[in-house]
């Protein structure tokens, strides 16, 4: 009696744990992390279609209260470009006088590196304005504009 | 779920050599199923599907300037309330709705193909205004078009409208 009852509990699970392993193994496989933000950002959407470089990307954040950071995806440049202690941080506020000299620093370190503006769909025209000229002011006059796909 | 049960085997090892056989064989998954779960969890609320697009610009370098005839310039301003008005050379600006831009850019752009555009964006304008006319000017295959800043000037001729 009590062997058919523990009998009765065995369920064939075999296909359910395939399935999960190669769920898992897909998912292992196709992540990307997010990478770390300075600020919440929600970005604006447009119909472009190009897609956003994986590595040697410059980011200027502008948050939604008009404050700017610089960020760059590598940890070796982010240390020479802002000193050791910002070595693990994605981002470092900057002052819109001091970003002149801390795109030009950049780009004498790692000249393949691309710029792109990221900001809050709700920051001022007016700062994103001025971020503009300071690049335009050091020469990089091809940027981009991160947004989101529109549906 | 399966499991080894080793007291019973060792307890049971004389009665029958084929039933212990058939008991060591199995293996006690529960958990490692379970850590696979849980990993397939974290991956699956982790990955991110999309990636960001981007849109591109090229702006002229600082000092060159551009010298283009009147008649072949259109200037769109937008005031901070997402208000357009467009005019070509020294005409008096115009309002169009932004849902009509796209056709307006495209028939504009028709009519002079060596028309370039001239965005002009208020300060107090948000970013996704301006996102939003490059986009449809990308849209419209303008890509002759130049940013500018709105001057004082430019929202007094607005303002005597």
């Amino acid at each position: 009696m009590s062997k058919s009852k523990r009998t009765n509990y065995k369920m064939d699970m075999t296909a359910m744990v395939d399935v999960g392993f190669l769920l898992l193994t897909f998912f292992i496989l196709t992540t990307t992390f997010r990478p770390p933000q300075v600020t919440e950002i929600i970005l604006p959407e447009s119909h472009s279609a190009f897609k956003l470089p994986d590595a040697d990307v410059m980011t200027v954040t502008v948050g939604k209260d008009g404050r700017i950071y610089l960020g760059v995806d590598s940890e070796n440049l982010r240390e020479k470009i802002f000193g050791t202690e910002f070595r693990l941080k994605a981002g470092v506020e900057v002052d819109v006088n001091s970003l002149a000299g801390l795109l030009t620093k950049a780009r004498i370190s790692n000249p393949k590196l691309r710029t792109v503006i990221r900001s809050d769909k709700d920051a001022e025209y007016g700062t994103i304005e001025r971020v503009m000229d300071v690049l335009q002011k050091t020469q990089i006059t091809r940027f981009n504009l991160v947004t989101n796909l529109e549906k | 779920m399966a499991d080894v049960d080793v007291s019973q085997s060792k307890g049971k090892q004389k009665h029958s050599k084929k039933k212990s056989k058939r008991i060591a064989v199995r293996i006690d998954m529960t958990a490692m199923v379970d850590v696979a779960f849980l990993l397939l969890t974290f991956f699956i609320l982790t990955s991110s599907m999309n990636k960001p697009q981007t849109m591109e610009i090229n702006l002229p370098p600082g000092e060159s300037k551009v010298e283009v005839a009147e008649s072949n310039l259109l200037t769109l301003r937008v005031t901070d309330n997402f208000v357009i008005f467009w005019n070509i050379g020294v005409e008096k600006p115009a309002k169009i709705a932004f849902k009509d831009l796209k056709k307006f850019l495209e028939e504009k752009n028709k009519a002079n193909t060596r028309l370039i555009t001239l965005v002009k964006v208020d300060k107090k304008a948000k970013y996704i205004h301006m996102v939003d006319i490059m986009d449809e000017l990308n849209i419209a295959g303008v890509s002759r078009f130049s940013l500018a800043p709105m001057l004082e000037s430019d929202k007094k001729i607005l303002e005597k409208l």
